[in-house]
């Protein structure tokens, strides 16, 4: 087997220099001639009947080219997940109640900003106030409102149960009597959002013959289509989703979204394109944020500290739609499952609605708020026990081939390693435990480590299920990939390009990418459940292969040599001993035509996880195969205790990391950096406030993402389980959200390591912090 | 968010824009940095139907009069007071105040003199009420408050960070109405009231900030408590000054003002008295620290509690206290960037 | 009503007639098609649509264009000459500070004024510099080095690759 020139190295970026040059056009940069402004009217009420909507006045402001409701659409509903248990919940359009502060009730387009503004100003709607709940344990009170009914399988007498998941193996009973100890904690999360920096944006131009075009910052445009086409009761190949760059989503771009529909509806209305830009007050106050989950755990241990029985109770704070509600306790399942052996288990999970905005997927979806309850738990299990913490982690570590009681198999496994580097790396045991010992009650800062533990899955099976690629062999000897992914900043096309590059041995910089465009690319899974780079990665592996064995085969013919004597090398063809005597691939290409009947050499590729498997696992009962790829993680975080302020550092970050193999080590750094930020921004500072179901803080003045000022220092350990062949099917694993859970647990376990208070919610705040010290009352 | 629709006025002088503001009553608004009137006008907090914006005025540089006062012309940019060597020389304090303000961009952008009248700020306000917290509160021409809903009380807080900085200095603005100039101490330019914090008339214009000649032993620091320490409004910032006898150990008047913990900025005017004639020892300025703790009554926010605030002011103070006796004698070269 | 105003953006000198209210990221980007200057909060809060004035680093959000007749404005598009990349530009892609390239225009006009007024800055003068430009993806780690990167081959004035 030869070398690997192009994967496994830090090659540029290829969307490098249009980024740094402002050349790249974002959704939010287009400009279609003609371009009507789109804006939405939202609702004011957590919860309330409509009565009557009248956009007569709305209609006669000058420059207003359409103004749609409820009565416009087809009544189609729509939902983040669309299945017979758990059908589509949400109207494009308010029908006839609002369930959230912001939901869309009505929209208009208009000539400019001003005539938009004015006509969403002269729409009177008549509501009736309903009693409304925010918080999910009140929701689920029988006497509480009732936002939507209660999930008919869930026999259980709870109110506004959106849906539930549940799990067992082992003997939970018995597990619990045959423990040396059993503890039983608490840990509640709290509402954080993407942070994208691109606003939500949609140009939608619908052409009278019924061709329906659609630009959309988007997580990938198949998912979109579908869902477009469906609510409009258009053919799918009617509707046309063609790429811009996207400006960052981390799981908040993924299903529909009402500016895409009513973008799209508008321009079908007025015959004129129609653009839509979610404002950032909109985004924070009434789209899509992550889950704020209640993890109750129960566990029971051996003297030696190896788990033997856990129990989870889980409820999901889903807001007024089941959303990806119901998603986030299946995974929550899956997270609480995988790194550790737990051989009695019993999980239940509830997604509870409430009459909050709608939930999404938010990097991590669910890990960083099952890891930091479990972790914080085993940390304080280790200590009763007088075990380590490296040590009670290793004892429990899953291992390479173990298979999960869903029947998944972990493969090759690098968690152990990767504990055992990150303590090594870190000199973890050493300073463990330090701080607490040594300091007074006079030491203002105290320094402190601690370390978490994490897994995630590389893609599982979701609408469009698998991903597709063509590779096609320019005259000039340049390659054109045409893949239907979606770049969001983690940089699909420039990994896409290297695995092409690869395996028909062709510099990244003679290969172009057509990406995302629906009418033109093959199908992608899309750039979420972490399958980018295994699912569409082996799909344009597939893809190269197919035009390198072309490539081998001309060049077999032209130079009268065997296939198995030939070696492609820098796009060039040549016999085995004799590399100066070299067929270009323009030549190869020009031999196929003239020989092979016209034959240009395309390839094509096509790859889906689990490919005897029928359909996703069950959300559910979690039967059925989830996934085929598991990265593994542990991270450990030194932080510094301020307390007098209560103010937490986080000083070094360390991730040691099973990604499987490493397409390009530079994209992966930045993966690790920016996971690190969002766990410390989620650690320390980000958060949602609301007060019944309206945002206090709808801006990045008072929504504290990091800024340069909070810098962490991240440090990386690569231990690499899996390698890459050319023309064999290969685990790239997971390296985009897996590494936002373990980091967020390890700074708890380090808080309570430096001040010897253990936080049991998010974030840990300096009042927090004060008042555990006992500082403030 | 677009701006709304207004009349735009660029007058060449201040004179020009007091006649501006006369002439057009209640319904024009002067425009400086734009840095905290443009966003809440994009809210629509503010719909005025002329902005007289003060761009094409080029400020003075600061001037040093024969008592000794540097006069800092109101429309000086904070990124080149923080640059400026004679500020810098004559109120380090105030160049650190500077520094901690929003951003380098808004630096750039944002005067002086707006800086110091800074609108007041409470988040359930300071939004877009297109479908939230739609009902005027108090503070927009309402009579609810969303913060405390059973009070009828504004609860709005000045939170610039010159403010306790030129307080502590003891600067004193002038005021122009374009016909007559007129000079008071910023202490006395706050209101008190949240709704209208600045008691300035519709038409007058603050000029320039006087700043008194500095002590010869004179150690000052200012303190700014912000979760991400930079590019936002303080939870509390504060401004302490101490002034020294000749044997640099004898305080011989102390100056401590807390802000944006209510309307104003607060002096903290027990635990100066208790400075001041006294010897700084760690036992003292501990002491003055929990004085201030417990003279000020900060008004509560969302993530932190009156207690917390309270325990931040005190260490905040009790940090600054120290800052500032380390940096006696040398006060002007302490926050050279 | 509209105003005619002048404005001199990346050398080039343009008169147009736009509402009063129209600020210069709208201005830049709907009237001027210069779309590299990016706006993601309009209020100041995250410096994606910094731009510079007379070399001085502003948010074009909360400056009206009519505000801007009597100065020089330079946008990421006035930052490469000739299709070649200036060295902060170069650096940010060699060291992958660059993701979904959102917030990379007004991260390199920050940059590229404090490196006019700073050839050699400390990690807290870059900390200062570019404290209002918000980045979600990077964690802002490889930002800090290709900044410090950048500085070291500018000031000594070469094009050679230093660290490769």
């Amino acid at each position: 087997m030869s070398e690997l020139d192009y994967v496994g190295k830090s090659v540029l970026r290829k969307d490098g220099p249009d980024k740094v040059t402002g050349r790249a056009l974002y959704t939010v940069d287009l400009h279609l001639p003609g371009t009507l402004v789109g804006r939405i009217l939202r609702s004011p009420h957590p919860h309330a009947r409509i009565l009557n909507i009248d956009t007569s006045l709305a209609k006669r402001v000058n420059g207003v080219k359409a103004v749609i409701t409820y009565q416009d659409t087809l009544g189609v509903k729509h939902g983040f997940v669309e299945t017979p248990r758990y059908p589509a919940d949400q109207d494009c359009l308010a029908s006839d109640r609002v369930r959230f502060v912001g939901e869309e009730v009505a929209a208009v387009a208009a000539v400019d900003e001003y005539s938009a503004e004015e006509a969403l100003n002269l729409i009177r709607v008549d509501y009736e106030p309903l009693p409304a709940v925010f918080d999910p344990l009140e929701a689920m009170h029988m006497d509480a409102p009732e936002i939507h009914p209660t999930h008919p399988k869930v026999p259980e007498h709870y109110r506004n149960i959106a849906g539930k998941t549940e799990s067992e193996w082992g003997d939970i009973a018995s597990g619990f009597s045959q423990s040396d100890y059993v503890v039983e904690n608490r840990y509640e999360s709290h509402l954080r959002t993407h942070g994208y920096l691109e606003p939500q944006a949609t140009v939608a131009s619908f052409e009278p013959e019924g061709k329906l075009n659609v630009w959309t910052s988007s997580q990938g445009p198949f998912l979109k289509r579908a869902k477009l086409a469906k609510t409009l009761g258009l053919p799918q190949s009617a509707v046309r989703i063609q790429k811009a760059y996207v400006g960052g989503a981390f799981g908040g771009k993924i299903d529909l979204f009402a500016h895409e529909y009513c973008a799209a509806l508008l321009s079908m209305k007025s015959g004129r394109p129609v653009k839509i830009i979610a404002s950032r007050p909109e985004i924070f106050a009434s789209y899509r944020h992550g889950q704020p989950l209640l993890v109750e755990v129960k566990t029971g241990v051996k003297k030696d500290g190896t788990l033997v029985a856990q129990q989870y109770r889980i409820i999901n704070n889903c807001g007024a739609y089941r959303g990806s509600g119901v998603v986030v306790i299946f995974l929550s399942w899956g997270f609480a499952m995988l790194p550790y052996r737990i051989p009695n288990l019993r999980y239940d999970g509830y997604a509870v609605y409430t009459n909050n905005p709608i939930r999404a997927p938010q990097r991590g979806h669910g890990a960083p708020q099952i890891r930091f309850a479990v972790e914080s738990q085993l940390d304080a299990i280790a200590e009763e026990m007088g075990i380590d913490p490296i040590e009670i982690r290793l004892r429990n570590a899953r291992q390479s081939g173990e298979e999960l009681p869903n029947g998944d198999n972990v493969h090759n496994c690098g968690l152990s390693d990767s504990i055992r580097e990150a303590a090594k790396h870190t000199d973890f045991i050493r300073k463990y435990g330090k701080a607490r010992k040594k300091a007074g009650p006079a030491e203002r800062y105290r320094k402190g480590i601690g370390i978490g533990v994490s897994s995630y899955f590389g893609g599982s099976l979701i609408y469009p299920n698998s991903s597709s690629v063509v590779v096609k062999m320019n005259d000039d000897g340049t390659a054109t990939i045409l893949t239907g992914a979606m770049d969001i900043g983690q940089g699909a096309e420039t990994i896409l390009c290297q695995i092409v590059a690869e395996e028909i041995k062709m510099p990244v910089e003679e290969i172009q990418v057509i990406a995302a465009d629906t009418e033109t690319t093959p199908v992608d899974i899309g750039s979420w459940i972490s399958g980018n780079a295994y699912v569409s990665g082996n799909a344009a592996r597939e893809a190269g292969a197919a035009v390198r064995r072309k490539l081998l085969a001309i060049a077999s013919e032209v130079m009268e040599a065997n296939i198995d004597d030939l070696v492609l090398e820098d796009k060039t063809a040549y016999v085995i001993g004799s590399p100066d005597v070299r067929m270009s691939y323009a030549e190869l290409v020009a031999a196929s035509i003239r020989t092979h009947r016209g034959d240009p050499i395309i390839g094509d590729g096509h790859w889906r996880t689990m490919r005897d498997t029928p359909t996703h696992p069950s959300l559910a009962t979690t039967k059925g195969r989830w996934s085929e790829n598991y990265a593994f993680d542990a991270q450990v975080a030194e932080v510094e205790v301020d307390t007098e302020t209560g103010v937490v550092r986080l000083i070094r970050a360390v991730t040691a990391h099973d990604c499987g193999f490493p397409i390009n080590p530079l994209l992966v750094e930045g993966q690790i950096d920016g996971q690190v930020s969002m766990a410390l921004g989620h650690a320390f500072m980000e958060e949602v406030l609301m007060k019944e179901g309206r945002t206090l803080n709808p801006n990045w003045l008072e929504y504290h993402m990091p800024c340069i000022h909070n810098v962490a220092a991240s440090e990386h350990i690569d231990v690499i389980t899996e390698s890459f062949e050319i023309d064999r099917p290969y685990r790239t694993k997971e390296v985009g959200e897996g590494y936002v859970s373990a980091i967020l647990a390890a700074i708890a376990n380090a808080i309570y390591d430096a001040a010897g208070v253990r936080l049991d919610s998010t974030p840990f705040t300096p009042e927090k912090i004060l008042r555990a010290l006992g500082k403030i009352t | 968010m677009r701006l709304p629709r207004f009349e735009l006025k660029r007058p060449g002088s201040l004179d020009e824009a007091a006649e501006l503001l006369r002439e057009y009553g209640g319904t024009a608004t002067l425009a400086a940095g734009g840095t905290d009137l443009f966003p809440r006008m994009k809210y629509r907090l503010s719909s005025p139907d002329v902005v007289v914006s003060l761009k094409r005025v080029s400020p003075a540089e600061p001037t040093t009069d024969s008592e000794g006062n540097l006069h800092i012309d109101a429309l000086m940019k904070l990124a080149d007071i923080v640059r400026s060597e004679s500020v810098q020389r004559h109120a380090g304090l105030l160049v650190e105040a500077a520094h901690w303000v929003g951003s380098a961009q808004v630096r750039h952008m944002a005067t002086l003199g707006g800086n110091l009248c800074l609108e007041t700020r409470c988040p359930f306000f300071n939004q877009s009420h297109d479908y939230q917290f739609a009902e005027p509160c108090i503070k927009r021409g309402g009579d609810l408050c969303y913060f405390l809903p059973k009070g009828k009380k504004c609860w709005a807080i000045c939170q610039a960070d010159t403010a306790p900085a030129l307080v502590c200095l003891e600067a004193r603005v002038c005021v122009t109405d374009g016909r007559q100039e007129r000079q008071q101490a910023v202490e006395d330019l706050f209101s008190g009231d949240p709704v209208r914090p600045i008691g300035l008339g519709a038409t007058d214009l603050v000029k320039s900030i006087a700043i008194p000649p500095s002590s010869k032993i004179r150690g000052s620091a200012f303190m700014k408590f912000c979760p991400r320490g930079g590019l936002e409004f303080a939870v509390v910032n504060m401004a302490v000054l101490l002034d020294m006898h000749e044997d640099l150990e004898t305080c011989a008047r102390a100056r401590i003002v807390v802000g944006a913990i209510a309307a104003s900025p607060v002096r903290a005017k027990k635990a100066e008295d208790l400075l001041s004639g006294e010897k700084l020892s760690e036992a003292r300025i501990a002491e003055a620290a929990e004085v201030t703790r417990d003279e000020i009554a900060p008004t509560p926010r969302l993530g932190y509690s009156r207690s917390y605030l309270r325990k931040c002011i005190e260490t905040l103070c009790r940090d600054g206290l120290q800052r500032a006796r380390q940096r006696i004698g040398r006060d002007a070269d302490a926050f050279r960037s | 009503m509209k105003i005619l105003i002048e404005l001199s953006i990346n050398g080039d000198s343009y008169e147009l007639a736009i509402e009063p209210q129209v600020s210069l990221a709208e201005c830049l980007r709907d009237h001027l098609g210069l779309t590299g200057t990016k706006e993601a909060c309009g209020t100041g809060e995250c410096g994606s649509c910094t731009v510079l004035a007379d070399g001085k680093p502003i948010l074009s959000c909360l400056t009206l264009a009519a505000d801007c007749q009597d100065m020089e404005i330079t946008t990421i598009e006035g930052l490469a000459s000739q299709n070649v990349l200036n060295p902060i530009q170069e650096e940010f892609l060699a060291h992958g500070a660059v993701q979904c390239g959102f917030c990379t225009p007004g991260m390199v006009l920050s940059t590229s004024a404090l490196l006019e007024e700073t050839s050699n800055p400390t990690d807290d003068q870059i900390t200062k510099a570019l404290e209002g430009n918000l980045c979600r993806c990077t964690g802002y780690n490889k930002i800090v080095a290709a900044v410090h990167a950048a500085a070291d081959r500018m000031s000594r004035g070469s094009v050679e690759d230093s660290d490769k």
